[in-house]
């Protein structure tokens, strides 16, 4: 094995990382958004579009995210005409949409069940109480949501690392297609510490994401309330709050 | 001060109460009781409107509402004049002692925060658990959750505090605690309207006892008129049940 071929591209895959993060930051954010929003339709139970959001969220669930980003990248510029708007779509760009559209169903499948845990005692409370809708949900439902929710998404996030893996295919200069482009002017030679730095590469990654979620949920109630125990040394009873 | 009038609630078909009135006067404690399945507990869920009845109305001090009509708003006005305690005491996991009896203080009422957390702490003391604000509930026992439960309803000083079977959950060792409690509350003027199967315990507090059964008032009276001289038919078959249960225990 050849390790100084993979200490002397490593600089060269490191280089295109920032396109990577760009597009799972965004794509997470964006993504998370949209979800927070199909999960607060969907569990309204609207009689019209109820049935749309289930569709949505099922096809977008069951169907590879290679088929998606090519239905996209071709798809897009054809529908953007057809609504009369004459523009063109980098690969980036359908990228981030796929993977926003994507993560919107998948991300909601993550909040619903997080949600419908939080105990109907708990809703009744704050109602019976005289708490607005939205002061329960900031106040009640919200802190003890996340906790739920956190290592689902933090999981997640490490699906949506490994689906940037694909977005070369579509022509972007990724880690992937930076490696894609090294190979060719090689011959094909050095694939093995080719494809080994990029997996320590993503792994890197994921590692990094894996922190900021396992730090998140230090801080959510759960944890807290587990620090605290340690720390009295009382007893506690082992109830429902072993969730996760 | 608070009286209900003509109240109906159906689950589809199926009728869960059948035109119920009821008057509760300041400082009233009126006991709920009746087998299980009749309604007590929807009937004092109905006042918080935790439960929609099909049609009905309420009257609670100035406040005059058609269950049929009745806007968000009214829903909110309702619910800040009276505070519910649960069976299941239903307090907020994620909070501590102090938190669960101040925050609402600060979000309904908008007190201050120095303001909720003296008066916090007042109630929490005349419930006995002064030693405990920084705990959170998952590390109390039941009485004591249930006493926190007492304090967080008794701070929004409201019109009237309802009480659902407050004891049922507990284990028999912490329902004296939790009765005393409820005992101090009744004393100290409070209006209460309680649903429990603790017989003796009403019969010792209620200024009222309202015999419920199949959706209906059967009877209502003083403790003495419904406990020892009822002429119900209905009402003698229950407590004899109930009676006879204790004596097989004992």
């Amino acid at each position: 094995m050849n390790i100084g071929y993979m200490i002397e591209v490593f600089p060269k895959l490191l280089a295109t990382l920032p396109i990577t993060l760009l597009i799972i930051i965004v794509s997470a954010i964006l993504g998370l958004l949209l979800s927070i929003g199909v999960t607060y339709l969907r569990l309204k139970n609207l009689k019209i579009l109820g049935p749309f959001l289930e569709m949505y969220v099922s096809f977008m669930r069951s169907t590879p995210i290679l088929i998606q980003l090519f239905l996209v990248f071709y798809g897009l510029p054809v529908l953007m005409r057809s609504l009369g708007f004459n523009m063109d779509f980098g690969a980036i760009t359908s990228c981030i949409v796929a993977l926003i559209v994507y993560n919107g169903a998948y991300l909601s499948e993550i909040l619903r069940p997080a949600y419908l845990a939080v105990e109907k005692g708990q809703h009744e409370a704050a109602d019976s109480l005289g708490y607005t809708p939205f002061e329960k949900f900031r106040k009640v439902i919200l802190p003890q949501l996340t906790p739920i929710a956190l290592p689902g998404l933090g999981n997640a996030v490490v699906y949506l690392v490994h689906d940037t893996s694909l977005i070369f295919t579509i022509g972007v200069v990724d880690i992937m297609g930076q490696a894609k482009l090294i190979l060719a002017n090689n011959y094909g030679e050095n694939k093995i510490e080719m494809y080994l730095t990029i997996a320590l590469l993503y792994w890197l990654v994921c590692l990094v994401s894996d922190r900021t979620i396992k730090l998140l949920e230090h801080f959510t109630y759960l944890k807290k309330i587990e620090r605290k125990s340690k720390f009295n040394k009382s007893k506690v009873n082992k109830e429902p709050v072993s969730i996760q | 001060m608070l009286s209900i009038r003509d109240l109906r609630l159906s689950f589809k078909e199926n009728e869960i109460l059948k035109g119920i009135n009821i008057d509760v006067n300041k400082g009233d404690v009126v006991t709920l009781i009746g087998p299980s399945g009749t309604g007590k507990t929807t009937l004092l869920r109905c006042i918080n409107y935790l439960e929609k009845p099909t049609t009905g109305s309420i009257t609670l001090g100035d406040l005059n509402l058609n269950y049929e009509k009745i806007t968000k708003k009214e829903i909110l006005t309702l619910r800040r004049k009276t505070a519910m305690v649960f069976q299941q005491y239903n307090l907020f996991k994620n909070k501590t002692v102090i938190e669960n009896v101040m925050e609402p203080q600060m979000i309904v009422q908008k007190k201050s925060k120095i303001e909720a957390y003296e008066n916090s702490v007042e109630q929490l003391d005349k419930v006995g658990l002064i030693d405990k604000l920084e705990s959170y509930p998952s590390q109390l026992s039941g009485g004591q959750q249930q006493r926190v439960s007492i304090a967080r309803a008794l701070a929004l000083k409201p019109e009237v505090v309802l009480f659902d079977e407050p004891t049922s959950a507990l284990d028999p060792e912490l329902v004296g605690e939790v009765l005393k409690v409820i005992e101090a509350v009744a004393k100290s003027g409070m209006t209460i309207v309680l649903v429990t199967h603790e017989m003796s315990f009403a019969q010792k507090i209620s200024t009222k006892i309202v015999f419920m059964d199949k959706g209906n008032i059967v009877e209502e009276g003083p403790p003495k008129a419904i406990f020892e001289d009822s002429t119900n038919p209905r009402t003698k078959e229950f407590l004899n049940h109930f009676y006879m249960n204790k004596l097989h225990v004992v």
